[in-house]
């Protein structure tokens, strides 16, 4: 089993390593057909993982002992359990479809063969995060998704726009690593190990106040790399980067590595619930926080990354009351249908020459019939309608609210139910309903290839389905995750399906009934609610104001002050110093035969004149 | 009557004298065949010198023979043997570099072969022998074949090269046998391993004499492998030969005048006369900084190549004042490591070539020429940048390891100021190799054309590129099994 466990990580390397050979080079084909196959050999080895791992076996193997140091010993392990597989089986499911995906979206691209080389090595790097065994190797991988989401984001580099994107983001996930690191030290500290299985077992000695810290330094890391609030604002520009990077790295799989360790980590987190409680809390404010921005967005994909901030609070609400295994579910099922949406948006965006504007599209369900299905259903399973996937796993989480006592998340997270059916709706009905606004600005949408459309099918089918997968899911992850006792009564339960079934239907049927008619008037845009969301309330902004300038100004004063004046002069007059001795030396040579004999003359009678003076002894 | 004088041929030891024999007989043919018939081209002259050159490694590597030979003339030692494959292999390399695209006049004609093979033969006898009469005929008949071929370059640049060398070779020539005579007359001997014996042996020795014969011979030996104050030829003949020829005598006639005088100083050294050491503890310094310094300032890179040089030999010079048996094997991995890193550096230089000089009114190879490189040829500039970073002593590549060796041995010596100043030596010196790098990766090309760039390229030249280029990236590879080879020959004949 231990070759499957190989192949299933290494493949998508050596497809990275192959690509990366042609990346210079223009368009070939084949990097792409390779890398996609190579990702589509991993996913399959990944599914016979996941038919060997039951309750009682799972895959613990140790590759080599990498860092030995001392005290320190770091080896290099992988394992393969309940968790990890359903992560692995998620990630190159998901990463195969976006490569084949790609190979119709990038057509055209001079960089093909480097997209697919990062694209590879970004699913390298989310197995390992995911596999390993121990804090560090999934700390190598935290960092080298976090390596292949800038270069992606900043795919297109020569636009401004992407690099300065890319640049935030890598930033922005620097700032929350640093807790991340602080709380991966404690844990050495405080343990002398990194293994999980010996940190999960020594975790409750400690004292409540260090788990408490450890908890919040990792759940800092994992605010930044899910970009939760403050962090936030990195995913929505990350939208920089090509569609089906959005698809796969910002919203079905590197966004979710935050929830993973919450998960991953569900040991500490059990013993200090008021840190789950924040955790909850925050999920929830981000929930309909982003909600709220993604209603008045008019940027197609912005309003599918708000969409995936808002989901990502859901998982966080889940993953902080203790339910992980709901909070998994949700991050399976909605890694199917949001990667839908995106790629579905990508072909959009295609036939629209790049233009991003839903107001400039309408009516585009004429044109690109099979995108529109396949947008429309998975904007209905993201809604949470019976019987779509995100209905199964969404509803589960309002419940555990509710079931908490926390009445008032239950009812954030319900408002935010209704936002998202409302938002995912206007989104449909703008794009492809209405009026046909495009025609008049003389876009000529097309379909996209058909091998596209067909990569595409089974994350529709598995949006409509992966709802009844439910059970067995619970009962498998449940052999290593604590299982969530709910205490609802039955009927209770089934009041709270049936409200937010009705919130969710309302939202479709507003945004129906109002988009059918050309939408909101303009009047809208002047009210200051508009205005607060729409320029997402002017966080940006702040965070340029009070932090960026101030930093500016500081490293301003560094460089110019401290910089050049002290330490490069410094270093300069060494330089000088010798540069200058080497224009003197340089005299020497004149070029003339005379003054060069009389050099050589001079060298002897020197040395001889030397020879008597200093009486030399024997 | 004088006795009869009988020799057993058995004495004579004739297989000792039988490689230089070899290229001396391939020369004069090459020159009879020339007269027989005035078709021979270019490629053909090279392949049969070098076919003389390996016969002659070939049988330089299978002599295990007497060391003896001729009358004690002949020293066939470990060190003449390493030395010699030395030069063999450099020969055959860089005579490759003849196989150019373009036509030069020297390659044309079969007087070159027939004196680069003089050349290589005086090479030898100044290797394998500790006769200061023999090394001097050596000496004199690989100098003037190598004047010669100098100014057939023809060109005016040429023509000055050949008469400063000429002259300031013939007052080198002076000091040796200047130098040679005070010897001769302090022990009444030319042998080095006699004089070293008899002075030892006489206490009533002028010690200021011995010094002043050492002082003529530094400045005749300091000449040849251009140590400061006797190096000022050193950039103006590498500038006025073609790049192949540079580069050629950027390692041969060194490594032949390592060997003189690794043979003559340390058997002085031994003396401890503390004066002797001294000086050469000044000379040794002294070459390495002002070649260093001098080579920041530079505008081209065929002269900075040269200052460059200069400044590895007095790297390599420390090797002697340490004297042991470490120092002297780093010198011969040193030297063959920067042997492969100057010969893929001349040949980037050498393809290059072209005929006019487009870049600078008065240099060939500037600076500005390699501008943007990267951009134009990235293949050549990365290349190029590999033999840098090796001449510079970046890890993993070649010249590193001869430069952590040497400086180990003199660590392991005693020598620690001199061990300093050998790393800061080194430190200085990767500002110049990293401004070629810099500019060719770092700045906007003056011009898009690719084709100015190989004017001169063959897949000849390519092939000696790849062998270069390929050796100095994975050096680490074979490095021990070239030095345990280096280290047995050193040791076993005493030095």
């Amino acid at each position: 089993m231990e070759k499957y466990l190989y192949i299933t990580l290494f493949a998508p390397l050596v497809g990275s390593l192959i690509a990366a050979f042609f990346a210079a080079k223009p368009k070939e084909l084949y990097t792409g057909i390779l890398t996609s196959a190579l990702v589509g050999i991993s996913f399959l080895s990944s599914i016979v993982l996941l038919n060997y791992v039951d309750a009682d076996t799972i895959l613990h193997v140790k590759m080599m002992d990498w860092i030995s140091v001392g005290n320190l010993s770091i080896p290099f392990g992988f394992v393969v359990d309940q968790v990890s597989i359903i992560m692995m089986v998620t990630v190159t499911f998901v990463s195969t479809i976006v490569h084949i995906y790609s190979i119709g979206y990038m057509e055209h691209d001079k960089s093909f063969n480097r997209f697919f080389s990062y694209l590879s090595a970004f699913v390298f790097s989310m197995l390992i995060l995911v596999m390993s065994d121990n804090f560090i190797g999934l700390f190598i991988g935290w960092e080298g998704v976090g390596l292949c989401s800038w270069m992606l984001i900043g795919f297109w580099y020569h636009k401004q726009s992407a690099s300065w994107a890319a640049n935030e983001a890598f930033i922005m996930n620097r700032i929350a690593d640093l807790g991340m690191l602080m709380g991966l030290f404690l844990i050495y500290w405080e343990i002398g190990s990194f293994q999980y299985d010996i940190v999960f077992a020594n975790i409750l000695n400690l004292n409540i106040n260090t788990v408490t810290w450890i908890g919040s330094f990792l759940f800092i890391g994992a605010m930044g790399k899910s970009a939760q609030f403050p962090f936030h604002t990195w995913l929505a520009d990350a939208m920089e980067g090509p569609t089906p990077v959005s698809a796969l790295i910002h919203a079905a799989t590197m966004v979710t590595a935050g929830v993973y360790l919450i998960i991953r980590a569900s040991d500490i987190y059990f013993l200090i619930p008021d840190v789950g409680y924040v955790i909850a809390s925050l999920g929830a404010f981000v929930a309909v926080f982003a909600a709220s921005m993604a209603l008045v967005n008019r940027d197609l994909k912005r309003i599918i990354a708000y969409s995936t901030l808002s989901q990502l609070g859901y998982m966080f609400v889940a993953a902080g009351l203790g339910a992980y295994w709901i909070a998994l579910f949700h991050l399976m099922t909605h890694a199917f249908f949001k990667s839908l949406l995106f790629l579905g948006a990508g072909n959009v965006m295609h036939a629209m020459n790049d233009e991003l504007d839903i107001k400039k599209m309408g009516g585009l369900y004429q044109s690109m019939r099979a995108t529109a299905i396949l947008m429309t259903i998975a904007s209905i399973a993201l809604a949470g309608i019976y019987p779509f996937a995100g209905f199964f796993s969404k509803d589960k989480i309002l419940e555990v609210a509710f079931n908490h006592e926390a009445y008032l998340l239950w009812f954030a997270l319900f408002i935010g139910a209704g936002m998202t059916a409302f938002y995912s709706f206007r989104l449909v009905m703008m794009v492809f309903f209405g009026e046909q606004v495009h025609k008049r600005l003389g876009f000529h949408p097309h379909e996209a290839r058909p091998f596209v459309i067909y990569a595409l099918t089974p994350l529709a089918l598995l949006s409509i389905v992966a709802g009844f997968l439910e059970y067995s899911f619970h009962a498998f992850v449940i052999d290593l995750l604590r299982d969530y006792k709910f205490t609802l009564d039955h009927s209770v339960g089934w009041m709270l399906i049936v409200a937010t079934t009705a919130i969710a239907l309302s939202g479709i049927a507003f945004a129906v009934y109002k988009y059918k008619r050309g939408g909101f008037g303009a009047g809208v845009e002047s009210l200051g609610i508009y205005k607060l969301l729409v320029n997402q309330y002017y966080i940006p902004q702040f965070y340029n104001n009070a932090i960026l300038k101030p930093f500016a100004a500081i490293s301003t004063f560094f460089w110019k002050q401290i910089d050049l004046k002290i330490v490069d002069a410094t270093v300069d007059l060494i330089g000088k110093m010798f540069y200058n001795a080497g224009g003197k030396t340089r005299q020497i040579q004149s070029g003339n035969l005379s003054s060069m004999l009389r050099w050589m003359v001079a060298g002897i009678a020197v040395m001889l004149v030397l020879a008597i003076i200093l009486r030399p002894m024997v | 009557m004088l006795e009869p004088i009988s020799i057993s041929l058995q004495a004579l030891n004739l297989p000792s004298l039988l490689p230089v024999g070899i290229l001396i007989v391939g020369a004069i043919f090459i020159i009879v065949l020339d007269l027989v018939t005035k078709s021979g081209s270019k490629s053909f002259y090279t392949m049969l010198s070098i076919l003389f050159i390996l016969l002659d490694l070939g049988v330089v590597i299978g002599y295990y023979g007497e060391a003896r030979g001729m009358f004690d003339l002949v020293l066939v030692d470990g060190i003449a043997k390493i030395s010699q494959i030395i030069v063999l292999v450099t020969s055959a390399f860089f005579l490759l570099l003849a196989m150019s695209q373009r036509r030069f006049q020297e390659f044309s004609m079969a007087e070159f072969y027939a004196l680069f093979l003089f050349m290589i033969a005086g090479f030898q006898f100044m290797t394998i022998s500790d006769n200061l009469i023999l090394i001097f005929v050596g000496l004199e008949t690989a100098s003037l074949s190598l004047y010669t071929m100098i100014a057939m370059h023809n060109r005016k640049k040429a023509f000055e090269a050949a008469i400063k060398y000429f002259t300031m070779g013939a007052l080198a020539a002076g000091f040796y046998t200047m130098g040679s005579l005070l010897f001769y007359a302090l022990t009444g001997s030319i042998e080095i391993h006699e004089i070293a014996n008899r002075v030892i042996l006489n206490d009533n020795l002028s010690v200021v004499a011995l010094i002043a014969a050492t002082i003529f011979m530094i400045g005749a030996l300091g000449f040849k492998i251009s140590i400061v104050p006797f190096h000022t030829w050193t950039p103006d003949i590498y500038e006025g030969s073609s790049a192949a020829l540079a580069g050629y005598m950027s390692i041969v006639p060194k490594i032949a005048g390592f060997v003189v005088a690794m043979r003559l100083f340390e058997a002085l050294l031994n003396l401890n006369v503390l004066w002797i050491e001294n000086m050469f503890y000044i000379l040794v310094i002294a070459t390495m900084t002002v070649g260093n310094i001098t080579a920041l300032v530079q505008e081209d890179v065929k002269r900075m190549l040269a200052y460059s040089s200069i400044a590895h030999a007095g790297f390599v010079l420390s090797a002697i004042l340490i004297g042991t048996s470490e120092a002297n094997s780093g010198l011969f991995l040193y030297w063959i490591l920067f042997m492969f890193t100057n010969l893929g550096a001349f040949t980037v230089l050498w393809m290059t070539r072209h005929k006019k000089n487009l870049w600078d009114e008065r240099y060939q190879h500037p600076f500005v020429k390699f501008k943007g490189l990267a951009k134009i040829n990235p293949f050549m500039a990365t290349m190029m940048a590999f033999f840098m970073f090796s001449l510079a002593g970046v890890p993993p590549l070649s010249v590193f390891w001869g430069k952590l060796y040497l400086i180990s041995a003199a660590v392991n010596a005693g020598f620690i100021y001199l061990a300093i100043f050998m790393a800061l030596n080194s430190a200085i010196a990767v500002y110049y190799y990293m401004k070629l790098v810099i500019f060719m990766f770092l700045m906007e090309p003056a011009s898009e054309e690719k084709a100015i760039f190989t004017t001169n390229a063959t897949p000849v030249l390519k092939v000696v590129l790849a062998v270069a280029v390929a050796f100095t990236i994975f050096a680490s590879l074979f490095i021990d099994k070239i030095l345990a080879f280096i280290i047995y020959h050193v040791t076993m004949s005493g030095f």
